[in-house]
């Protein structure tokens, strides 16, 4: 900066100077941030570009629904929504069973638009509300790194990070409307106000954080990694013998407003009070209570008794409380841990006790590809960050250590918690980043003793010393000279700058790519190339939702394995038997042992559940592997853990232990519904006995499958989505089975129209 | 001949301009009212087409006053029922089609009349004894039915079209024949009416080709019927728009004109016997046959137009094209699903025009602007388009006044409102005319609106912006500078 200045004269002087400098500064700084949003939110607008502003994938849908209905019918008919098009037909309390801070963020900026008379569609809120907010989480991630790090680059690097990188990328895409589109914005931005309340031990900063942790629970489930962390850091700060008021100030003001906060929320509802979950903020609030009382006494009596007294205080108000907390958690008062939560410890646990939870895709554990694919270069630069926290450990420090060590195993036991690893490996690698940089990007060298010597007026004894020490001393002798820090040749800060830049650039190529092709699909719509190369759109699940939505009774019940429920509701606008919001496993063991039973069995279940379509997605034409034949095995699981007797995963599997589709396929699987319907008709489109499955890649039994107690209804283009309805009773009480012989028997010809013979089933 | 409604709907004069608008047009009449035997149909030929999913009929109709004083109104009965379905009733005279002033209006009975009249007022009133020829026009909508009114995928579809072969008159007719213009040759059945009516005592009706005579036959009395109908194949898709809804939306400050058509369509042939099959369509999608299942649209739009979307309740329809070029734009919409009788399909489309090809300033005025628009557009089918209700909305800038419009479409209602969308203070003016029962052969008549556009209103908005972005800044100024800190500030030096 000194030799710019000297070249450039005094204009540059003044922007760079003084009060009009720091300002100069400010301005840069904003722009620079504002600039960083602007990258976080472009970065996301791959599909809206590619495709279209849809929302994405499924639980986004629900939560569309569910703020087009707070839009319509207000705040309050929404708190108390009953919600009887889902779970059908036991429905669902939704108002009370959802985090409403996702629906309520956009409905109030609805609102707001609306009041300046913008006609802007809820649809186009909800799918920019995340890349909006993900400018917000650079920001206050920027935030939240200045409170660490002296040096000014690390704050804008941490944003850039925040801004782009795919961990967080992944969750936050335009149309990705789910809780952590906010979420994670809330929970940077809590992290900083803690950090700002614990450094200054302010109440006003602690209430503001208490603010936006209440904020928080009404957004996430995940607030409990808030409710866990920040009673861990104040125990941790408190075992290191840094225990302050600014500590007791902060904590105590955040749990008691937080607590209350949360508490508004009628999902949490008493929650914070009775769940394990909870209990470490409640202990650690006991703790700085003894500990405050602890310090008070101290200061009141002489050493000695005070020892006495500490010891047996601690013991006597341990073993109290650990045995209230046994009490109340025997007696029931307290609830035990939560299934999920043992799944984090156990990483086997879920898949032997709750299939439903490791059926899905984002709660298996993370391999360790997925870490380098969504961090790129700071998962080597994080630990050289956290690293950097150890040589200045002040309470801030602490507390990115902590976040640092918990973040990364819980990342690595669910693939979904790379998002809460995320924002700390952003601001762990902008500290060591900035570190290089600012010790390599510094265009003057440092000063060399010498010449300070000469140019100091003032005359120093000492420099004079060192001068005739260093004039009488061989320079070859480089231990004598005095130890300078920095960094002299301009070669190594042009190698190391070079390094960096282009590692930097290599990250954002990363980014980019990872964004544009693995997290920018919407999934509703698939995009394939034509052989010329231009871009050909494969839109089956919309077609057949809006034909469900259009062509049939606005009270159809739509049968359809849990995947597809709230998209179903979302986009064909019809009842449900089960959806994405799994909290009835029974009745979604029910759909699961339908569709997994021979016809017979299923047909008296779906009339009980006045079932009128049945949905399942095929994806054999066109190679789609996400369809319902390879969820299958999940139906059967998920059915065999409350009918072990009747559903038997075994059954499904060739004697050779392997899942067919095709000949070999045992008959269990042959005579299932899903098996059934998947397959049905599937074979006359290929000449006979040339069926073939892509997904699975195997050949079909020449005869197809035949249906008796449902008729195809509809199927999509590409066959990826096969609607079937359910026939009415036979009119003159027989089976369909019966009926289907009859009829064949007595009309000839036209079984004989229809291809392929029926083949008597005896059971 | 156009029929011309001038309706001056200044805001200020609003209220009283509407209320003297429906005192004029309403003519209730008690039920027991039969039209005054003023005239005498001396020869009346009636042309129905049938190539299209409507009907089209054409009268043709000699008639002469038989009464002492000059008649001015020549009443057209519709059965109880039918005339909910009868649109654009259009009456020329056939000698001298340039001559204007021919006014066909609804008459508004009270519920329990068995018949209801259209009400035809001559420019001039027809002295007695002179004759005068009129050519009477109208569509009827949702007139064929299917039957059988289920069948296979990939069957043939047969429409029944019931008629009087006696055209609908309120006076004595001396001399009439029907003619019926058929799509096809394939007709099952059509009824044979007895030799003893026909005047010539010739077979009736007469085959030529696609044409079915029926008639000549002698003098029927006022409101005398004979049933008839025809059953022929039309294995097209039967359109039929249960609501239209079109917004013009003029900006002056952006050179636009967006235009954006809501349709909510059904296809009212034959519905499927068995459910549908992805196999059979796949299977006959390659050699096309004709079906009764509706497959495209084709929606020619104004030469210019650009950035059309085509959109439903769920997004985007990836399945369309565009074409654009100097000399067409035409969008080719192809549905998520091909429509079956019986089913049902709503959808948006939307396109941007230049304002300089729709909009002139009209000359000698400071402030006036004249509007020209197709009344509504709508996809152009072979097997044609019709449309119950048709609402179409021109949204004016923001402070535009004195509005009047011209239009050759029949409309039902009209009305002046605000809209307050981008920023809007007042609001924009905004134009809604109702039509009822509409076929796409009107799609090309324009609907012209003059109206005036004071250029003090053209600032209004950039000054609103500009005061709502001060006042944020006063706010953030004054807010910024509020000390609220509960201690002494500590001075930094």
């Amino acid at each position: 900066m000194a030799a710019s200045q000297s070249l450039e004269g005094p204009g540059v002087r003044f922007f760079f100077e003084g009060e009009s400098g720091r300002n100069t500064r400010g301005l840069l700084r904003l722009i620079i941030l504002c600039t960083i949003a602007a990258a976080a939110v472009a970065s996301r607008l791959f599909s809206v570009i590619r495709f279209e502003s849809i929302i994405h994938e499924f639980d986004p849908w629900f939560n569309f629904r569910a703020t087009k209905y707070l839009v319509e019918h207000g705040f309050y008919k929404f708190w108390d929504w009953f919600d009887d098009r889902t779970w059908h037909p036991l429905g669902r309390v939704t108002g009370g069973t959802l985090y409403p801070g996702l629906m309520v963020t956009s409905g109030v900026i609805y609102k707001v638009l609306r009041f300046l008379t913008f006609p802007v569609d809820i649809r186009n809120i909800c799918v920019l509300l995340a890349p909006g907010f993900s400018g917000l989480t650079a920001f206050a991630t920027y935030l939240l790194t200045s409170e660490m790090s002296d040096s000014p680059s690390a704050g804008l690097l941490a944003a850039i990070f925040m801004g782009i990188s795919p961990g967080y990328i992944s969750r936050s895409v335009a149309g990705s409307y789910d809780n952590e589109a906010i979420a994670i914005f809330l929970l940077v931005f809590t992290f900083y106000l803690w950090i700002k309340s614990v450094k200054e031990g302010s109440i006003m900063w602690a209430g503001l954080c208490a603010l936006f942790y209440g904020y928080m629970v009404s957004a996430w489930g995940g607030y409990v990694f808030i409710t866990n962390l920040l009673p861990l850091h104040a125990f941790v700060l408190t075992c290191m013998g840094r225990f302050s008021p600014r500590l007791y100030v902060s904590y105590t003001t955040w749990y008691a407003l937080g607590t209350l906060a949360s508490m508004q929320v009628p999902f949490v509802g008493f929650l914070p009070i009775r769940s394990s979950d909870h209990m470490s903020a409640l202990g650690v609030f006991g703790l700085l209570q003894l500990v405050g009382f602890t310090e008070w006494v101290r200061t009141q009596l002489p050493s000695k008794q005070f020892q006495t007294l500490l010891r047996a205080l601690v013991l006597i108000v341990f073993a109290l409380a650990f045995g209230f907390l046994v009490l109340l958690t025997v007696s029931g008062t307290i609830a035990p841990w939560s299934g999920r939560f043992y799944s984090l410890w156990d990483t086997g646990y879920a898949k032997i006790h709750i299939p439903i939870i490791a059926s899905v895709s984002e709660h298996q554990p993370t391999a360790w590809p997925a870490f380098f694919f969504d961090l790129n270069m700071l998962i080597w630069l994080f630990p050289a960050g956290v690293y950097m926290c150890f040589r200045h450990l002040k309470d801030e420090q602490v507390f990115i250590v902590i976040y640092a060590v918990l973040a990364s195993y819980f990342a690595g036991v669910m693939v979904r918690l790379m998002l809460t690893l995320t924002p700390i490996v952003c601001v762990a690698a902008a500290m060591a980043l900035s570190q290089i940089l600012d010790t390599f990007l510094v265009a003057s060298s440092p000063e060399d003793p010498e010449t300070k010597a000469n140019g100091s007026s003032k005359p120093n004894g000492n420099a004079n010393i060192h001068e005739k020490i260093a004039s009488a001393i061989p320079e070859s002798l480089s231990s004598t000279k005095s130890a300078v820090v920095g960094i002299y040749t301009r070669l190594s800060k042009y190698v190391i700058v070079t390094a960096c830049s282009i590692y930097l650039m290599i990250f954002v190529m990363h980014c980019t790519w990872v964004t544009s092709n693995a997290y920018s699909s919407p999934s509703v719509v698939l995009a394939s190339r034509l052989p010329d190369g231009s871009q050909h759109i494969i839109d089956d699940y919309r077609e057949a939702y809006y034909w469900l939505r259009q062509n049939t009774h606005p009270t159809a019940k739509v049968m359809s394995w849990w995947d597809y429920g709230y998209q179903i509701g979302g986009m064909a606008d019809r009842p449900t038997l089960v959806d994405n919001n799994t909290w009835n496993n029974t009745h979604i063991a029910t759909v699961g042992k339908a569709m997994s039973s021979r016809e017979e069995v299923s047909y008296p279940i779906m009339k009980e559940h006045e079932v009128d379509y049945v949905l399942v997605v095929f994806g054999a034409l066109l190679g789609y592997s996400g369809d319902d034949i390879n969820k299958f095995l999940w139906m059967v699981r998920i059915a065999e853990g409350i009918w072990p007797d009747e559903v038997k995963e075994r059954d499904y599997f060739t004697p050779r232990g392997e899942y067919r589709v095709d000949d070999e396929a045992t008959p269990t699987m042959r005579n299932s519904l899903m098996y059934k319907m998947s397959y049905y008709n599937f074979d006359k489109l290929f000449p006979a006995g040339q069926a073939v499955d892509r997904v699975r890649g195997s050949r079909l039994p020449t005869e197809g499958p035949e249906l008796s107690t449902l008729e195809e209804a509809f199927t999509s283009e590409n066959w990826i989505i096969r609607i079937y309805k359910v026939k009415p009773l036979d009119n003159l009480g027989r089976s369909h089975q019966e009926a289907g012989l009859f009829e064949k028997g007595g009309k000839k010809k036209k079984a004989s129209k229809r291809k392929g013979a029926r083949v008597l089933r005896v059971e | 001949m156009r029929l011309l409604q001038w309706a001056s709907l200044g805001l200020v004069t609003l209220a009283a301009a509407d209320s003297n608008l429906t005192h004029e047009s309403r003519n209730i009449l008690p039920s027991v009212f039969k039209p005054p035997q003023h005239f005498r149909n001396v020869n009346l030929v009636r042309n129905i087409n049938l190539d299209k999913s409507y009907a089209k009929e054409t009268i043709n109709v000699v008639i002469e006053n038989i009464d002492k004083e000059p008649q001015s109104h020549y009443y057209l009965p519709f059965e109880p029922g039918t005339i909910g379905r009868i649109g654009a009733v259009e009456v020329k005279d056939k000698k001298n089609p340039e001559r204007g002033g021919f006014v066909a209006e609804v008459t508004e009975l009270d519920p329990y009349s068995p018949t209801e009249f259209y009400k035809i007022t001559f420019p001039t009133p027809l002295k007695p004894q002179e004759q005068l020829t009129l050519s009477i026009n109208y569509y009827s909508l949702s007139i064929l039915n299917p039957l059988p009114a289920q069948i296979e995928q990939t069957d043939k579809q047969y429409v029944l079209y019931s008629f009087s072969v006696y055209a609908p008159s309120a006076y004595v007719t001396q001399k009439q024949k029907t003619k019926l213009k058929l799509p096809t040759t394939d007709v099952p059945d059509a009824v044979v009416l007895p030799k003893s009516l026909n005047a010539e005592g010739k077979e009736d009706p007469q085959k030529s080709g696609t044409t079915y005579t029926y008639g000549p036959y002698g003098e029927r009395e006022a409101g005398a019927t004979q049933e008839a109908s025809v059953r022929y194949e039309f294995t097209k898709p039967l359109v039929h728009g249960k609501l239209l809804e079109r917004d013009v939306e003029v900006s002056h400050w952006g050179g636009n004109v967006a235009v954006e058509e809501r349709h909510w369509f059904t296809n009212r042939g034959a519905t499927l016997k068995n459910h549908f099959s992805r196999v059979a369509w796949q299977a006959s999608s390659y050699y096309n046959p004709p079906t009764s299942a509706l497959k495209e649209f084709r929606y020619p739009l104004v030469v210019g137009s650009a950035d059309a979307y085509f959109i439903d309740d769920i997004g985007n329809v990836s399945t369309s094209h565009f074409r654009s070029s100097k000399r067409e734009a035409t969008l080719e919409l192809k549905p998520r699903y091909p429509i079956f009788g019986g089913w049902n399909y709503s959808f948006k489309v939307g396109w941007n025009g230049d304002l300089q090809s729709f909009v002139r300033r009209i000359t000698g005025s400071s402030d006036g602007y004249v509007l020209k628009v197709p009344f509504f557009e709508g996809p152009k089918q072979a097997e044609g388009v019709e449309y119950e209700r048709l609402v179409t909305r021109i949204i004016l800038p923001e402070g535009a006044k004195n509005v009047r419009f011209e239009t050759a479409v029949p409309i039902v209602s009209n009305s002046t409102g605000l809209h307050r969308t981008f920023m809007d203070t007042v609001g924009r003016t905004t134009l809604t005319l109702t039509a009822v029962n509409v076929v796409d052969e009107l799609r090309d008549r324009d609907l012209v609106v003059i109206y005036d556009y004071p250029s003090a209103a053209r600032f209004r908005k950039p000054l609103t912006i500009f005061a709502g972005v001060l006042a944020i800044f006063a706010v953030s100024w004054v807010v910024g500078n509020l000390d609220v800190s509960i201690g002494k500030k500590q001075k930094t030096a």
